[in-house]
């Protein structure tokens, strides 16, 4: 009798101890989701953590696609996106009801290798592209460049970069031809690989490219015509065509520390965050230029 | 079980519960394992009818926007990487473990067999970022004749789990050693053999089960690893050599079964059947793998175990 008590108790209290975790202190507030998002939100959740103790998890497993399932699941309280929503979102998720608030706005770049840009090559047409992402091109040299084999790492599918790039290349993601390529995944990832490796290109968020191992390619703008470079002011402007906007998604009305987190960016310091990151703020952000026709709404609430 | 008196009966209850706790620890594991498989099954179940079983595991093209979804180039990619890596490790590991057990004296063997150990603790990521900010750029340079696009390559994620099976084959080879008893290495030593050929001709064959188990179970952590894997192995689709043995496939990126399975497929699959069930389906192929690894290790031990010591 005595052993099969002291077993009980074990039990009850291994019970009560899980049970405490759930009514304990407030949960925190978890984000998830895009590489590109990410520095603008975890930087403001320190602040949210040290002003007003709130208590933020920030990770960013699986990028926009990633923040959205997460999102759809109930896993966390917002997600961050570098992409606009659309339709087949809304209908691989039904009972969410997604929320995408733009707190900012970035453009993606074509990042290449120091030795690619070095070897001459500074701006890429759409044509020239296609051939590379359809493996039309064997070397660098056809494109005014070094003798190098071209090392395209892909972004992952339903990585919002790779969105914006499929949209400016083919129109759209699922228009893409399918090929195969080497894959990266984060942000990070992505710089990493390329800079460390000859020949390499891959897309890759504008203010993520340093401009010491890895260079920003000229792009042909929406509507034809001559390449445009990636700077802030053709950004702002909309001659650059791969504009995308960074979104919080909220399932639903927001939680209240979700709203003090979206308050938090939507305000100046929460903007000021978003410049220093190397993105463009809501209030620098235009009317599109007369370009574009597949371009994202960027700044529209 | 009499209904006896007061003693025998409070006697007996102390190892019936005991009992009945150990099995039950049993019952849940056995059971957590039925129902993984049974739930994999399940949820697979759509593309095995679609495509049937040969269809799926001998697919040569992964594009799931197109529904083309079938395995054996990733099959191929966890084949080629394990099989580097089982190449790699065999002669360091088994070289190791017999210079520790039948060279090394005592204490030595103890700080050398700490030390292996010690490398079997590294989690895999860590052996993943090293993979990616030391080993890919030495590979890519290695590789230069082939012409490798970049040092994401499979024989990159072969070598970077030679390194994470080493301590599995030396440390279970090492104890397959120790455990032939020493009357027969003093026998033979009495009979005039030197210490290499009574370690070759009479202590290795005696320990061979244990050292085959050995490497059965560094095949099955190799089959199964996948962060570190995942960051240096170019995670790139439908890469298939046309001979099986080409070595110009390992220059080039590939894809293995949980490389696939630690992407993000996993969240765009969602809403999607066939191509989640086609991803379950991979998980079912490398839960059998394991599992078919795992049970020839213990099989080969169990052989093993029950020879005679004596001839």
């Amino acid at each position: 009798m005595l052993r099969a008590g002291r077993l009980l108790l074990a039990s009850a209290l291994l019970a009560a101890g899980c049970g405490a975790g759930e009514t304990g202190a407030a949960r925190a507030l978890r984000v998830s989701g895009s590489t590109t998002v990410n520095p603008v939100v975890a930087r403001a959740a320190e602040i949210l953590r040290a002003e007003r103790g709130l208590a933020v998890v920030v990770d960013t497993q699986g990028g926009s696609a990633g923040g959205l399932a997460a999102l759809a699941e109930g896993r966390v309280d917002a997600a961050m996106a570098s992409r606009p929503l659309d339709e087949r979102d809304r209908s691989r998720y039904p009972e969410a009801d997604f929320r995408p608030v733009p707190i900012g706005a970035d453009a993606v770049a074509l990042a290449v290798s120091r030795d690619v840009w070095e070897g001459g090559v500074r701006a890429l047409s759409r044509a020239e592209m296609r051939r590379i992402y359809e493996g039309r091109i064997a070397s660098w040299h056809e494109l005014g460049g070094p003798d190098r084999p071209v090392a395209l790492f892909a972004k992952e599918p339903g990585r919002g970069t790779w969105e914006a790039f499929a949209d400016w290349l083919y129109g759209g993601s699922a228009e893409a031809p399918l090929v195969a390529h080497l894959e990266v995944g984060s942000n990070e990832e992505a710089r990493t690989k390329v800079a460390s490796t000859p020949g390499g290109i891959t897309q890759l968020s504008a203010a993520w490219v340093d401009g010491e191992t890895l260079f920003a390619l000229a792009v042909e703008g929406a509507a034809g015509g001559a390449p445009v470079a990636p700077t802030a002011a053709a950004i702002a402007s909309g001659r650059y065509p791969m504009v995308r906007p960074l979104l919080l998604v909220t399932d639903g009305e927001p939680t209240p520390a979700a709203r003090a987190l979206l308050d938090l960016l939507l305000g100046p310091r929460g903007q000021e965050l978003v410049r220093a990151a190397g993105y463009l703020p809501l209030a620098a952000l235009g009317t599109p230029g007369p370009g574009g026709p597949g371009e994202p709404e960027a700044g529209a609430p | 079980m009499t209904a006896a008196g007061s003693t025998e009966a409070l006697g007996r209850r102390p190892v019936e519960w005991l009992r009945l706790a150990c099995f039950a620890g049993s019952a849940v594991a056995a059971l957590f394992l039925v129902s993984l498989v049974g739930l994999l099954l399940a949820q697979s179940l759509p593309i095995w009818r679609e495509e049937g079983i040969l269809g799926f595991l001998l697919g040569r093209r992964w594009f799931y926007r197109s529904g083309e979804l079938g395995a054996l180039a990733m099959i191929y990619g966890t084949a080629a990487v394990s099989a580097v890596a089982l190449a790699l490790a065999a002669p360091v590991g088994l070289g190791a473990a017999i210079f520790t057990a039948e060279v090394l004296p005592p204490r030595a063997r103890l700080a050398v067999k700490t030390t292996v150990e010690l490398l079997a603790g590294v989690p895999s990521v860590v052996y993943g970022l090293l993979g990616v900010l030391v080993l890919r750029d030495r590979v890519y340079r290695l590789l230069a004749p082939f012409e490798p696009l970049s040092g994401d390559t499979l024989l990159t994620g072969g070598l970077l789990l030679a390194v994470m099976v080493l301590p599995t084959v030396t440390t279970f080879s090492e104890d397959a050693l120790r455990g032939v008893p020493g009357a027969h290495r003093r026998a033979a030593r009495g009979l005039g053999l030197t210490r290499a050929r009574t370690t070759f001709t009479v202590v290795l064959p005696r320990a061979l089960p244990g050292i085959a188990a050995a490497h059965l179970l560094a095949l099955g952590r190799a089959l199964g690893e996948t962060i570190a894997v995942f960051l240096v192995i170019g995670r790139r689709d439908n890469q298939l050599p046309e001979s099986a043995l080409s070595f110009d496939a390992l220059a080039r990126g590939g894809q293995t079964l949980t490389t696939k399975l630690g992407g993000a497929e996993t969240f765009l699959a969602w809403g999607d059947p066939k191509h989640w069930a086609a991803l379950m389906a991979l998980a079912l192929v490398l839960l059998a793998l394991v599992v078919g690894v795992t049970l020839a290790s213990a099989a080969v031990l169990a052989k093993g175990g029950g020879r005679a010591p004596v001839d």
